[in-house]
């Protein structure tokens, strides 16, 4: 048998995973996830009279607590699996990249285990949004 | 009003991000990084805080928000102290919610277990 048709089999033996749907529950999953926003950052700013950026600042760090604890409890993973990147993509994916980053190696000791992974999957996004947030700046300043 | 505008846009923004992942091998991680550069260049356009303005939270609680938030420190400090301003404002913004992560991700990986 040669590569070509293998490959053919397997594509057909494969579980097919609708396209479709998963990207209609993630337009959800994502739009209930920027309505719980709006609604926590409301309560912050109408109920506990901070500033609209600080209630930003707050819903963003809920979300964080939110994903992490999920993370630590262990039903983030199924969670996701079903709605996909409406999780990944608010900043709860951020909270579950770290958090699952520092569990995975906490057996490895303090420094070696979880200081020298925790930024593992997360340093991309941070190291390319300071480089690319500064360059964008620069230009930005000297274009005028 | 607003509810709505939130709704549309955050969930956008998660199915741009699902139809990426569907079409490329790309794995979450780049997607992240991916869409935290698209945040930094529609702050450096301008046009992020035109959508915060329109969407509210919506607009603010997707990754790329992160991006925004860099920039926008940038900019304010060059405004109030000039080229320095630039490194020293880059990370203000993003301060609080970069280091609610790693102090929360830090603690709850002292208390959980990795159940493999």
């Amino acid at each position: 048998m040669d590569k070509s048709e293998y490959k053919k089999i397997i594509k057909s033996k494969k579980p097919k995973e609708d396209e479709f749907k998963n990207i209609i529950i993630s337009f959800f999953v994502g739009g209930l996830c920027g309505i719980f926003g709006q609604a926590l950052t409301d309560i912050f700013n109408k109920c506990f009279h901070f500033s609209i950026n600080d209630s930003y600042m707050l819903t963003m760090v809920s979300l964080v607590l939110i994903g992490s604890v999920l993370t630590g409890l262990g039903f983030f993973d199924k969670v996701v699996s079903f709605c996909k990147c409406g999780l990944i993509v608010p900043t709860t994916g951020f909270a579950h990249a770290m958090t699952s980053a520092a569990m995975d190696t906490r057996n490895e000791g303090l420094v070696k285990g979880i200081g020298a992974n925790i930024f593992k999957l997360t340093g991309s996004i941070i190291l390319y949004g300071i480089v690319v947030a500064f360059f964008v700046s620069l230009i930005k300043v000297i274009i005028g | 009003m607003i509810y709505i505008n939130a709704f549309v846009f955050c969930g956008l923004v998660c199915l741009l991000g699902q139809i990426i992942l569907e079409r490329t091998k790309l794995t979450p991680g780049h997607l992240n990084t991916i869409l935290v550069v698209i945040g930094c260049v529609l702050a450096g356009c301008g046009l992020y805080n035109k959508f915060i303005l329109w969407a509210g939270a919506g607009a603010t609680v997707p990754i790329t928000n992160f991006g925004s938030l860099l920039v926008s420190g940038a900019l304010q400090g060059y405004y109030s102290e000039g080229f320095i301003g630039l490194l020293k404002g880059l990370l203000v913004n993003a301060s609080a919610g970069l280091s609610a992560t790693i102090i929360i991700s830090f603690v709850v990986a002292i208390i959980f277990k990795s159940k493999n």
